[in-house]
């Protein structure tokens, strides 16, 4: 489609309505691709839920042996104190579960679940508000070389 | 795009319509340039992304580390703003929030129980350095 205009000077200048559509189209397209980039939080939990796990790990596993401590009532009863861990002003955003089992006997040493447990029912879920759930699994000896399999749940929400 | 020719002066206009043309579109582009660079650089944008990204560096660190953080943009924009560098990044118990301009900035908690302090580096004037320790 052309559209013809007349100056003074008798010359004809041609605007095409069609150039002026791809010029539209594309500066929506940026302005739609920087919007829903930028709009949206940036999603961290993949990196922070990794990071608990490996707090977890590093609790119960010291210089490659079974930390002796982690054996005793008072470790369950303060878990996240003992590992270093805080939920304090976030609970509703963090949970974190901890089975350690010995493999040798089978019998499951201790069973401890902190932050908010709700948050568990949502781990299988799909979508971008759900949250994200990480399980890990090690295995450690301890001196006496019995083995024992820990299996850590680490789940945040959105902020 | 169709050109028209007409007269002997034709030339003249048809060369200062196509000047014209290009000047347009290059200041076109610039403007869409200008749009994405403003939006990456948007001070919003920085308190999330050094908020988020101090908290994790927090979350990573052991008792008795000190990490240095480069700045420099959130920097150039707090300064612009006229906010005090002792206001830019504030770690309160467990929440760091980073603020660039007037408002309530951004925060984000940290699992870390360590005592984290940010202090911001005289000697560089670019980087903010964090010390962690025991509680």
């Amino acid at each position: 489609m052309l559209i013809k205009q007349n100056n003074k000077k008798g010359g004809e200048k041609v605007i095409s309505v069609y150039w002026f559509i791809i010029l539209f189209l594309v500066a929506a397209a940026i302005v739609y691709m920087v919007g829903a980039f930028y709009g949206k939080p940036y999603d961290v939990r993949q990196i922070e839920a990794d990071l608990l796990a490996s707090k977890v790990a590093k609790c119960i596993s010291y210089a490659g042996y079974l930390n002796e401590e982690i054996l005793k009532s008072e470790f369950t009863e303060n878990f996240l104190e003992s590992c270093g861990i805080t939920f304090e002003g976030a609970e509703e955003r963090y949970s974190l579960k901890l089975n350690l089992t010995n493999i040798s006997s089978g019998e499951r040493i201790f069973e401890t679940e902190k932050g908010n447990i709700n948050l568990k029912f949502s781990c299988g879920l799909k979508g971008e508000n759900i949250p994200l759930c990480l399980e890990r699994s090690l295995y450690v000896i301890d001196k006496n070389n019995n083995r024992y399999r820990a299996d850590i749940l680490s789940i945040v929400g959105r902020a | 795009m169709k050109m028209l020719k007409k007269g002997k002066r034709g030339d003249t206009d048809i060369l200062i319509q196509n000047v014209i043309f290009i000047v347009l579109n290059i200041a076109y582009g610039f403007i869409l340039l200008f749009f994405v660079f403003t939006k990456t650089g948007d001070a919003a944008v920085l308190e999330e992304k050094y908020s988020k990204q101090i908290a994790l560096l927090i979350d990573a660190a052991e008792p008795g580390m000190s990490i240095h953080l480069n700045m420099e943009d959130a920097l150039d924009i707090a300064e612009k703003k006229n906010i005090p560098t002792n206001e830019i990044v504030k770690i309160t118990g467990n929440i760091v929030t980073v603020k660039l301009e007037n408002g309530r900035g951004h925060s984000y908690t940290f699992f870390n129980d360590a005592e984290a302090t940010a202090n911001f580096d005289t000697l560089t004037k670019k980087r903010y350095y964090f010390v962690i320790s025991e509680k």
